[in-house]
C-alpha cells in the first residue's frame, strides 16, 4: 500500500538554485519588507515585555483593584490603557499577560522543531520504510483537529499549560518534517547528498552540517514564529475557553472573557484591549514567518 | 465524467478506504493511549477512592469483567466501539453514539457553511491576483485578509453580535435549538459569518490558490492554449482551480473544527465544539473520546474526497 505524502499548505519550500546573488534587502520586495520590518517590532516588543513581566517593572501592580475607577477609558491620568472591571491597570495587565505563553510557547516550538526534523531526516535520508512509517504518523496527527485533542488531554489529564503546549508542539511536528523531507528530496535531485557521501563525510555531518545547517535553518525559523504564532492562539483561546491561566492571573484570552460581561453594555474597552494586543502579535509572528518565507525561501509571487 | 475515469477512481477509492481506515485505527489507539496513561480509574469513583489495589477492587474488576492487560482492555473497548457503543455520558448517563449523532449535524452546518464563506472570499482575491499579478486593489484585500486572519475568533464573535443583533437589530437573538422564531434560520447565518471570516484560513487560502493558479498560467501547456486562441479558463480549470480547491478545503476541516469549538461556545451553539468544551469541563471521557473520533473521521472523509477527485483530474494518480 502506499502510502500518501499529503502536499502542505503552510510554507512549500521555493526552489534553491532559483536563489538569486543579490543581497537579501535588495531582493526583497517592499511588502515583504514591511511584513518582516513589522514582525520583527512585534517580536522585539513581546520579548522586552516579558522580561519587564518576569523581573515584576510593571507602571502598576497587575492585582490592586481600585473600585473607585472601574472600567477606565484608555487614557485616563496614570491608567494609559484603562483599568478592567475590578480597577485593575490594563496595561500591566497586558504586560504580565505575555508569561502566560512565552515560556510554554517556545517548548511548543522547541518540541515541533525537534522532533519535525527528527522525523524528517528519517523519511527523507532513510527513506524507503521509515518515509511509509513517518508519511502514516503525520496523517494520523493530521487527523485530529488540534483543539479537540487538546480538549481530550485535558479532560484525561489536567488543564495544565504544559500539557497543552506539548501537544501543540507534537502536532506541528508533520509540517515540519513534511517540509525537512521535501528540502532532502530536493537536495537528492541536485546530487547534493551523493557528492557529500563521496567525499567521505560521515552520515552525522551530512545531515547536521550540510542539510539542516546550511539547508533547512532559514526553513526551521520560518517555521519556529509560524509555529509561535500557532501556540499564541492555542494559549489566548484555551484561557478564553476557561482551561488555561485562571483568573487572576491575567492572560490575554482569560482578559477578552472577563471584559465580554461588559461589551454587550456597550463597553468595548476592557475585552478589546487584550483582544488586539492578541491581533497585533499573530499577525506580527505570522507575517514575520510568512515574509522570511518570500525572501529567504525563493518563493516569488508573479 | 469519461468511462475510462471510473477504473482509476475505483481502484484508488479502494486503496483510499483501506489507509482510511487503518488511520482510524491508529486514530483510536491514539485516543485509548491518552486515556490509558491518564491518572485515575473509572473504578475509583466507582469505588468511592478506595485504593485500586486493594482486594475489593479486584474483586470488583474480575466481576465487571475488566480486563486486566491493556491490550485486553483497548481490544474490550474497540469491540464495543464496533457494535455503535460508545459509552455512556458521565454527566448526564445518556448514550454517547446518539447524542453525537443529533449535535453533529449542528456541526456540520457551521463548519461546512463557513468553509463555503471562507472559499467564496479568497476565490475572487486569489483569481483577480493570479490573473493581474500585484494591484493595489489585490494587494490591500491580500493585507485585510492577514488581519482578518489573525483576529480572534472569540472577540470578532462578540462584536458581531453587538454590531448586528443590538445595534442593527438585523437578527433574531436566540439560540440555533429553538427553532420554531419566524426567522431561526437567520440566527444560522451569524456563527457562519464569524467563523468563515476570522477563523485564521481565509489568508492561507488565498496565498494557496493564487500560487498554484499563477503557477499552472504560467505552464506551457497554458502558453500554447493562450497562442491558439483557446479558453484560458477552460484548460487551467482542472489543475489550477479545482485540485487546489478541493486540497485547500480538506487541509482546513481540522482548523474549522477546532474553530468551531470556540465559535460555538462563543453562540451557544449546540453542536459537538460546545459538547467537547463541557466534556472537558466535566472530565466525561466517553464524551470527549467519542467526538475526538468523531471529528477524526469527518477529517479522514474529507481527506477520501479529495483524493477522489485528485485522481478523477488526474487518473495517472491512480498507478503511483
Amino acid at each position: 500500500m502506499t502510502a500518501m505524502r499529503m502536499r502542505r499548505y503552510v510554507q512549500a519550500p521555493g526552489p534553491v538554485g532559483e536563489i538569486s546573488e543579490l543581497p537579501l534587502l535588495q531582493r526583497a520586495e517592499t511588502l515583504d519588507r514591511v511584513y518582516v520590518g513589522y514582525g520583527l517590532l512585534v517580536v522585539a516588543l513581546v520579548f522586552a515585555s516579558y522580561l519587564l513581566g518576569a523581573f515584576g517593572w510593571l507602571p502598576h501592580d497587575p492585582q490592586a483593584m481600585n473600585v473607585g475607577l472601574i472600567n477606565a477609558a484608555p487614557l485616563t491620568p496614570g491608567h494609559p490603557l484603562g483599568t478592567d472591571f475590578l480597577g485593575r491597570d490594563l496595561q500591566s495587565r497586558l504586560i504580565l499577560g505575555i508569561q502566560a505563553y512565552f515560556l510554554p510557547g517556545l517548548l511548543a516550538v522547541a518540541i515541533s522543531l525537534v522532533g519535525g526534523s527528527v522525523l524528517g531526516i528519517l523519511a527523507g535520508y532513510q527513506g524507503g520504510w521509515a518515509d511509509t512509517v513517518v508519511t502514516y504518523f503525520d496523517n494520523l496527527l493530521d487527523s485530529f483537529p488540534r483543539l479537540v485533542l487538546i480538549l481530550l488531554v485535558i479532560a484525561a489529564f489536567k488543564p495544565d499549560i504544559y500539557y497543552i503546549m506539548v501537544v501543540v508542539g507534537v502536532t506541528g511536528m508533520p509540517v515540519i518534517a513534511n517540509l525537512i523531507a521535501g528540502k532532502i528530496a530536493f537536495l537528492r535531485q541536485k546530487s547534493f547528498i551523493e557528492a557529500a557521501h563521496a567525499l567521505g563525510l560521515p552520515a552525522r555531518t551530512v545531515i547536521l552540517k550540510h542539510i539542516l545547517w546550511y539547508n533547512c535553518r532559514a526553513l526551521l525559523v520560518i517555521q519556529a514564529t509560524l509555529g509561535m504564532a500557532e501556540a499564541i492562539l492555542v494559549e489566548t483561546s484555551l484561557s478564553y475557553l476557561g482551561f488555561g491561566v485562571q483568573e487572576p492571573t491575567p492572560s490575554w484570552g482569560n482578559m477578552v472573557q472577563a471584559g465580554a460581561n461588559y461589551f454587550l453594555q456597550g463597553n468595548f474597552w476592557p475585552s478589546t484591549a487584550p483582544a488586539l494586543a492578541i491581533l497585533a502579535t499573530i499577525l506580527g509572528f505570522q507575517l514575520l514567518g510568512d515574509g522570511l518565507n518570500n525572501i529567504l525561501e525563493g518563493k516569488r509571487r508573479r | 465524467m469519461k468511462l475510462s475515469a471510473i477504473k482509476p477512481i475505483g481502484r484508488v477509492l479502494a486503496r483510499e478506504l483501506a489507509v482510511t481506515a487503518l488511520l482510524l485505527l491508529g486514530v483510536s489507539v491514539v485516543v485509548f493511549a491518552i486515556l490509558y496513561a491518564a491518572p485515575g480509574d473509572p473504578l475509583d469513583v466507582l469505588l468511592g477512592g478506595q485504593s485500586p489495589r486493594s482486594e475489593l477492587a479486584l474483586g470488583m474488576r474480575e466481576a465487571l469483567g475488566v480486563p486486566r492487560t491493556w491490550y485486553g482492555q483497548y481490544a474490550a473497548w474497540f469491540g464495543k466501539m464496533l457494535e455503535g457503543n460508545f459509552g455512556n455520558s458521565i454527566r448526564t448517563g445518556l448514550p454517547v453514539l446518539p447524542e453525537l449523532a443529533r449535535v453533529g449535524v449542528n456541526t456540520l452546518y457551521l463548519t461546512l457553511g463557513s468553509l463555503l464563506l471562507t472559499l467564496a472570499i479568497a476565490l475572487p482575491i486569489a483569481v483577480h491576483a493570479a490573473a493581474h499579478g500585484d494591484t493595489a486593489g489585490n494587494t490591500a484585500a491580500t493585507v485585510v485578509a492577514y488581519v482578518l486572519s489573525a483576529v480572534p475568533v472569540f472577540w470578532f464573535g462578540y462584536i458581531v453580535v453587538y454590531v448586528f443583533i443590538h445595534r442593527l437589530g438585523m437578527f433574531p437573538l436566540i439560540s440555533g435549538t429553538a427553532g420554531r422564531q419566524p426567522h431561526a434560520w437567520l440566527y444560522f447565518l451569524v456563527p457562519i459569518f464569524v467563523l468563515g471570516t476570522a477563523s485564521g484560513t481565509l489568508s492561507e487560502m488565498i496565498r494557496h490558490l493564487r500560487e498554484e493558479l499563477s503557477r499552472v498560467l504560467a505552464e506551457d501547456y497554458i502558453r500554447t492554449a493562450r497562442a491558439k486562441g483557446a479558453a484560458v479558463w477552460r484548460h487551467a480549470f482542472k489543475e489550477g482551480f479545482l485540485i487546489p480547491v478541493t486540497e485547500i478545503m480538506s487541509a482546513k476541516i481540522p482548523f474549522l473544527l477546532g474553530g468551531a469549538v470556540i465559535v460555538e461556545q462563543v453562540f451557544n451553539w449546540p453542536g459537538m465544539g460546545r459538547m467537547a468544551w463541557q466534556a472537558a469541563q466535566d472530565r466525561d471521557y466517553p464524551v470527549i473520546m467519542g467526538i475526538a473520533l468523531a471529528a477524526a473521521a469527518f477529517v479522514r472523509l474529507g481527506n477520501l474526497l479529495q483524493r477522489v477527485v485528485f485522481t478523477a483530474v488526474n487518473p495517472r494518480a491512480s498507478r503511483e
